[in-house]
Parts: structure tokens; C-alpha cells; sequence
């Protein structure tokens, strides 16, 4: 079967680079599992379902700060308070989807990208529970039945399987009947609903897995890096998680994984850009959705095969 | 007595001030196969959102199956049992056509989101159920080998019945087809009309709506017809068929039309000739080898069913529509590879259906705009500014618009989203003017437009004419259009039937014909489909 292979692949090259035992090889293996989370989530919503967000950092962000502050005022253990604080995103996007869900197209775009910008500024601005600029410190590492995983290591072994099992049910989601009903919703509205389908009611269900899967990398990251502050949940976050669904071909559970990959090896080459690298992001997204719509990856596979047949043509000539 | 399966009481719609339907009252019995027919504009497709949940009436009320369904959600109608197609019967692209049909079938067997998630679904979708199902709606309507291919690559026949089975995949009871025959050939019309029979003797009750009379005669043992919003007739074809006033509803009244007696004009030079002119949508053959002739100061009118291919020629003269052509000329001028808006300077000028104002424009603004093309056309200099001449000529043209729709003078400074719709098309035709055409082409100058604001129209058109403009005429009232036109021509499938002088067009047998269907062409139907008449018989 396919996806066994493609599991199997995916444990065997993380085993491989855990194994190197090189630190900052795992560290950027731990971030790639995070946003594969939150990227898998929106890649649900915006892809499957075509209905764009643009405030998906700020689910995130809300994870990781309710995690946090969960944990700080009810005193309960770490994996506690990321699964109450998922529970209350995902209560919240449904609620958000009720709210966006009658807009379409540029009109959804501009109220997420409002409710992003929102939440954003609530994160700076409520200096009282957030800390404002100054963010959020100490926050404990995630423990398990007395297990403390303090090393990156250990995190990497958490965060993957809690991915890998996220990738898992969005994938089943995506080949069962409401898998159908959701491409179908993509497509054509109308007719999806003149077929009896709550065409309303799967799109807030499906926003709020999506705020569920966001909110778990939101929760975890706030434990693995232990600080957190209002800038990793801005705007450009929400357009990177974009970016990552659109290189991964919007509609592909494992293409997605692959733009995770790419984004964040890419981000690491950007560095010395500065604040510049939004520019270079800007210009990947919009050459990838008009030359790759199916994807990078998959746009990169026609190119080879077109020049592998040129060339074939060419040495027969 | 039974209770009827479908009953509709007094059901009023009203947009704004526009009455869609007035007081809709019939009863559909279970196993009932019914057509539903009607001049354009009449409210066909508003009463079908109001079966299907779209819309919710303003008054009167909808009952299925002896419940009130008025007010309910469309998915919430589909769960009863009654479910619809849609007139453009676009499937679902991306998806195969086997999907497209289990797409059909979600909402009936509806999972849970966690059973979904943990893998359950995958086993209904490919194994289950829902693909067995889907395999044997697709065999009912004769899809079944095309299953595993792309939809997107299905004519537009089998779009159409795709789309039926994709609502039998509903579970539903009770199918309304919105224009299944629409667009399609002879010979995709008659496995239509088949698999729509077949499903009928399996216990489906089915309301159509369709313009192809002889598929409809074929098929329904019962037409209901509506006019402006009402129900006029509803009986047995061949009575329905023989009714004044459904005679009167698709070609207007014809006594109207004695009043002025007609002199015939002798034929003068032609401005604009066609020769063998195709138009394609797709796979679909809209124009098959159209020839007509309009010649200088003429009006001529061109009339025949929806769908029969009057707005594509317009179109396909005003160069908004490719079309393939042996000859079309303009003058001396040979229009083939000419652009829409070259030809707008040259002096055609399209009022095109339901009129395309700028409606967040003033009027005065959107007789301005009906100058660009000309001005582009001596040279973009042109455009950003307005020379002395350009001026005077525009105060001119602006003077005889205002001439024959005072009306938009005082108006001038209104937007034109806010005027009536008989005001809205008069700047229609005042945009067009503006332009200096030499050849006037309207589309539906009636739609939705008291009889009364038709009759003021055609009036000016007749003064237009008189002026020396030249003018091609589309237009539903078929009586008041070949009351005031010197020549017409018939289409009917995309092709001239008939032509000649309009009051000697309007006694011609084939124009109700084109319309109506002809009896003769009933009994020929009946060889190939003898199951109709064992039904009839029975």
C-alpha cells in the first residue's frame, strides 16, 4: 500500500537524521513537525474545501498562548492544558467559521486576514495576561506519565508522532464521504447542496479540525520552545502556512508535508535576507500557483519528464 | 382520494416590485411524469427554487408528501425526497464520473466527523455502498463504461445525464430537471427522453422543464404551462397545445397585430450579408450554416424557440462570439478576423439581452461609454481627449437621443441601477445610438417589460427605421415583432426554417410550429417510442 510506504520512508529518514546526533539538524526537524501540523490544517480548509484563509497563525498562536496560560493559572500537567486549549481553538474556529462562512472568495480572504490581524494585536497589546512585547517566560517543558522531554531529541519523537498521526486522520478525512462532499464543495456550491449536502455545516466542521490541528502545534510549540511572544503569530506566518499548502499542490496530504520541508529549508537559506525574506516568500507564491498549480513538486516532475522526452527525441533524431 | 406527493398553494414570489410568480397553485401525484413549459421570463426556474428550497415564497405555501416543506433548507427538501437538476449541468471537473455520482450519495449515507477521521470512510467510498450504488445509477442512465474517466471530458449530453444521476444518488423520490434537453441533438434528446420514460415506469415522479416541445409531447402525459408568473394551462398535451391563451402567451396576441396594415418595401441594397455561418459552444453546435441578408433601412426580425440561436448570431455579428462563416460582410467590408470593438466603429452596435447598463453610472454617463469605441477607433489620443468636433458630434447624438427618450433627460444625472426597466432599456438603446450605428441589433428589448412599455419601444424602433437605421430584431413577442418588421426569419436549432415579409411569417404554420411542435411530428415520434403510446393506451 501506498501510504505504509510512504509512512515506513518518512520514519526511516527521520531515524536517519536523529541518528546523526547533530543538534541543529534535530532542531529543524522539531520546527518542520510543528508547522507541518498548522500547514495540514489549513491545507484541509483552504485546499480540500477552497475556502482561503489567511488568519491560520493566529489558531496557532492562540494553541500555543492557551497552552501556556492554561497551564500557568490551573497548575495542570503539560499535555493537560494542550489538549484543553485545542479543544477551546477548535470551539472558536467553529464559532469563526459560523461568522466568515457566508462570505466567498475575497471577501472570506479579507475577514480572515482581519481576524488574524486581531488576535495578533490582542497578543501585543494585553499586556496583563499575554505580556505584551515582553511575551510569556517560563513555560515548562512537556511531561508524560512523569516523563519530562527536555531534549530536542525526545521532542522530536513527541512532536512527529502527534504530526504523523494528525497527517493519518486528515488523509481518512480526505477519502471518506465527506472527503467527497468537501471537493465537491470546492467545486460547485450549488450543486453540492442540491444534492442534500449541509454545504454550511461541513465547512464549519472542517474549519474546526482545522483550528484543532493548529492549535495542537500551537500547544506543543509553546512547550518545546518555552517562551513565547507575539511575533512567530503574525500575518507573514499565516502567508508562509499558504505558501507550504500551495507548493504542496493545495489538494495532496503528503504534498503538503513536502512544502513544510521546503519552506523551512528555504526560510534557513533566507536568513541572511533579514526582514527581506517576505519578499522572496511573496515571489515563491506567486510563481509556484501560476506555473504550479498542482504544486511544486509535481510541476518540478512535468518539467523532468518533459525534457527526459525532448532528450529522448532528440537522440533518436 | 390520495394526497398528492407534491402540492404547491397560492405560492407568490416577488423581487422588489417585479411579481416572478402570483399565486401558483397545482398538485404532482405520485408517478406522475409532468412538463413544466412557458415563455422566457415567465418564472419556470424561479418556481423550481421555490420547490427545491432556493426560495421561499412570500405567500402560499409547498407541501411533499403531505408535510410543509415552505421555508425549509434546500438540504433539508433533498432529505424528504425531492431533489433537482440545474440548467447548466456542470459536473464536477476534478473529479471522476463515478465520484461525481457518489458526491450524490454523501448526504444519504452520512458518517460521522471521527469515524471519518479514523479511516472508516475510506471503506464505504471505495468498497461500499456508496460506489456499488453510484455503479448502478450510472447504469441507469448508460454511463456506466465511462465511470473511471474524467468528467470533464463528457459532452454535453452526457453531462445532462450525469447530472440525473448524480440526483438519483440522492435517494430522492420526486426529480426535477431544470431544461434537460437543452442544447442537445436529436439523437441525445431521444436517449434522453428514453432514460427520463424508464425512470418514470421505475416509480420516480418527475417534474421537466424543457422548450423542445416534440420531447416534451413525448414524454408528459400532463404540461403545465406558465405566463408571467401564472398558471395559464394545465391539462394533456394535445389540449394544451390547442389553448388560445398558450398560443397567445408564446406569440403574442395575434389580433394586435391586424390594426396596421404592412406596406412591403422594395428590396434595397444589403448592408449586412451572412453566408454559411457556425457557431460552437464546446461540442455543442449552437449556428449550423446560417444565411441571411439584412438590406439598408430595413427591420428585420428573427424569432423561434429558446435555445433556437437568435442571440448567438447577434452576438456572432457583434464579434463577441467566434463563429465560423463563409461570408459575412458589413457593406463592402469583410467582418471575418475583424474585433467586436473595430466593428462597433464601423457602425454595428448590439443592445444586448437584459441590457448591460452600467448600473452604478448615470445615465448620462452611460450614453458617454456608448462612444469609446468609435473614439478609440480614429486613435487613443482620441480617448483621453475630447476635440471640438468630437464635442459638437456628441451634443448632436446626445440631442437625438434626448429626442426620442425625453424621459432620459431628465434623468441625466440618476444612476442607471435605479431606473425602471422600460427606462433602463431605453439607455440601452439611447448607449447604442450613440455610437453612430449604421445597423441597430436588439436583443429581447421586452424581457421583463409591461406590454404597454413594449409597445412605446417598438414605436421609436419603427421611428429608427424610418430615420434611415437599419435595424435586426430579436424578440419574444413574436407577433408585435413581425407586426413592425419587413422581413423575418425563423430559427429553429440553430437553423433558418422559414423567412419572409413579417405578416405573411406570422400565418405561416411553421412558426407555431417552431414553437409549438407539430402534431405530425407526434405521431412520427411514436414508432421509435411505442412504450408512449402502451402508456397512453393503458
Amino acid at each position: 500500500m501506498m501510504r505504509w510506504r510512504i509512512l515506513a520512508l518518512a520514519a526511516a529518514a527521520l531515524l536517519a537524521c536523529a541518528a546523526t546526533g547533530n543538534g541543529y539538524i534535530i532542531s529543524l526537524l522539531v520546527v518542520i513537525g510543528l508547522q507541518a501540523l498548522p500547514a495540514m490544517g489549513l491545507a484541509l480548509i483552504a485546499g480540500f474545501t477552497g475556502q482561503i484563509s489567511l488568519g491560520h497563525a493566529a489558531f496557532y498562536g492562540l494553541g500555543a498562548y492557551g497552552a501556556a496560560l492554561i497551564g500557568r493559572w490551573l497548575g495542570v500537567p503539560a499535555w493537560v492544558d494542550i489538549a484543553l486549549s485545542t479543544a477551546m481553538v477548535a470551539l472558536l474556529a467553529w464559532a469563526i467559521g459560523w461568522l466568515v462562512f457566508r462570505l466567498k472568495g475575497h471577501y472570506l480572504a479579507m475577514a480572515t486576514l482581519a481576524f488574524g490581524i486581531i488576535v495578533q494585536i490582542c497578543f501585543t497589546e494585553m499586556h496583563g495576561v499575554t505580556g505584551g512585547q515582553d511575551g510569556l517566560t517560563g513555560i515548562p517543558p512537556l511531561s508524560l506519565f512523569g516523563l519530562t522531554f527536555r531534549s530536542d531529541a525526545a521532542m522530536l519523537a513527541v512532536v512527529w508522532l502527534v504530526a504523523i498521526a494528525a497527517i493519518l486522520a486528515a488523509q481518512n478525512l480526505v477519502a471518506s464521504p465527506t472527503g467527497l462532499a468537501m471537493r465537491a464543495i470546492a467545486e460547485n456550491e450549488v450543486t453540492a447542496r442540491s444534492v442534500g449536502n449541509d454545504v454550511q455545516s461541513i465547512k464549519r466542521l472542517i474549519m474546526m479540525v482545522s483550528g484543532a490541528f493548529c492549535a495542537l502545534g500551537g500547544g506543543l510549540y509553546a512547550h518545546y520552545i518555552g517562551y513565547l511572544s507575539p511575533g512567530p503569530f503574525d500575518v507573514g506566518f499565516s502567508i508562509k502556512l499558504l505558501l507550504m499548502v500551495a507548493i504542496g499542490g493545495f489538494a495532496d496530504v503528503w504534498g503538503v508535508l513536502l512544502g513544510v520541508i521546503f519552506i523551512t529549508l528555504i526560510g534557513e537559506l533566507l536568513k541572511p535576507l533579514g526582514a527581506y525574506d517576505i519578499v522572496a516568500y511573496g515571489t515563491l507564491l506567486v510563481v509556484s500557483v501560476i506555473y504550479c498549480p498542482n504544486g511544486l513538486l509535481r510541476g518540478m516532475a512535468a518539467l523532468v519528464a518533459r525534457a527526459r522526452r525532448t532528450a529522448i527525441a532528440g537522440s533518436t533524431r | 382520494m390520495t394526497i398528492p406527493l407534491l402540492s404547491v398553494k397560492t405560492a407568490s414570489v416577488n423581487f422588489g416590485a417585479f411579481r416572478a410568480l402570483t399565486d401558483v397553485s397545482f398538485d404532482v401525484d405520485a408517478g406522475e411524469l409532468v412538463a413544466l413549459i412557458g415563455p422566457n421570463g415567465a418564472g419556470k426556474t424561479t418556481l423550481l427554487n421555490v420547490l427545491s428550497g432556493e426560495i421561499t415564497p412570500q405567500t402560499g405555501s409547498v407541501q411533499f408528501d403531505g408535510q410543509t416543506i415552505t421555508g425549509e433548507a434546500p438540504h433539508d427538501v433533498v432529505a424528504r425526497g425531492l431533489a433537482r437538476t440545474f440548467q447548466a449541468a456542470e459536473p464536477f471537473q476534478n473529479m471522476s464520473v463515478r465520484e461525481n455520482v457518489m458526491v450524490g450519495g454523501v448526504a444519504l449515507h452520512r458518517m460521522g466527523l471521527l469515524s471519518s477521521m479514523i479511516g472508516r470512510g475510506t471503506a464505504v467510498l471505495d468498497q461500499g455502498r456508496l460506489r456499488r450504488e453510484a455503479d448502478e445509477h450510472l447504469a441507469a442512465v448508460g454511463l456506466a463504461d465511462l465511470a473511471d474517466q474524467q468528467a470533464s471530458i463528457l459532452t454535453a449530453g452526457q453531462r445532462r445525464l450525469l447530472s440525473i444521476a448524480r440526483v438519483l444518488a440522492s435517494g430522492a423520490r420526486m426529480l426535477v430537471l431544470d431544461e434537460p434537453g437543452a442544447g442537445l441533438n436529436e439523437l441525445e434528446k431521444r436517449a434522453l427522453g428514453d432514460i427520463i420514460l424508464s425512470l418514470s415506469r421505475t416509480g420516480k415522479t418527475v417534474l421537466f422543464i424543457d422548450h423542445d416541445m416534440p420531447l416534451v409531447s413525448r414524454l408528459a402525459r400532463r404540461i403545465l404551462v406558465l405566463d408571467q408568473g401564472r398558471i395559464i394551462a394545465d391539462g394533456e398535451p394535445a389540449d394544451v397545445r390547442r389553448n388560445p391563451r398558450v398560443l397567445d402567451a408564446y406569440l403574442g396576441r395575434r389580433d394586435v397585430a391586424q390594426e396596421a396594415p404592412k406596406v412591403i418595401r422594395a428590396v434595397t441594397s444589403p448592408l449586412l450579408e451572412i453566408g454559411g455561418l457556425g457557431v460552437k459552444y464546446g461540442g455543442l453546435l449552437a449556428l449550423d450554416s446560417v444565411s441571411l441578408g439584412v438590406g439598408r433601412g430595413e427591420i428585420v426580425a428573427l424569432v423561434g424557440a429558446n435555445g433556437a440561436g437568435k442571440s448567438s448570431l447577434l452576438r456572432a455579428i457583434a464579434g463577441v462570439e467566434p463563429c465560423s462563416a463563409e461570408k459575412l460582410t458589413f457593406g463592402q467590408r469583410d467582418l471575418r478576423g475583424v474585433t467586436a470593438d473595430r466593428r462597433v466603429a464601423s457602425g454595428i452596435s448590439l443592445v444586448p439581452e437584459g441590457r448591460a447598463l452600467f448600473g452604478s453610472l448615470t445615465v448620462l454617463q452611460n450614453l458617454a461609454a456608448g462612444r469609446y469605441a468609435l473614439r478609440r477607433a480614429r486613435g487613443f489620443h482620441h480617448v483621453v481627449w475630447r476635440d471640438s468636433a468630437e464635442r459638437s458630434a456628441f451634443e448632436r447624438r446626445l440631442e437625438t437621443v434626448y429626442q426620442l427618450f425625453p424621459v432620459l433627460q431628465e434623468r441625466a444625472d440618476q444612476l442607471a441601477g435605479t431606473l425602471s426597466g422600460g427606462q433602463q432599456q431605453m439607455v440601452a438603446i439611447g448607449r447604442a445610438l450613440m455610437g453612430e450605428p449604421k445597423l441597430l441589433m436588439l436583443d429581447e428589448p421586452s424581457l421583463g417589460l409591461a406590454p404597454q412599455v413594449l409597445i412605446e419601444i417598438l414605436r421609436c424602433v419603427e421611428r429608427l427605421r424610418d430615420q434611415g437605421l437599419t435595424i435586426l430584431l430579436v424578440e419574444q413577442n413574436v407577433s408585435a415583432a413581425l407586426s413592425i418588421a419587413d422581413r423575418g426569419y425563423v430559427l429553429a436549432g440553430g437553423r433558418v426554417i422559414a423567412e419572409g415579409a413579417g405578416r405573411t411569417l406570422l400565418q405561416d404554420r411553421g412558426l407555431t410550429e417552431a414553437y409549438l411542435g407539430s402534431s405530425e411530428s407526434e405521431a412520427d415520434d411514436a414508432g421509435p417510442g411505442r412504450d408512449v403510446v402502451a402508456v397512453n393506451g393503458g
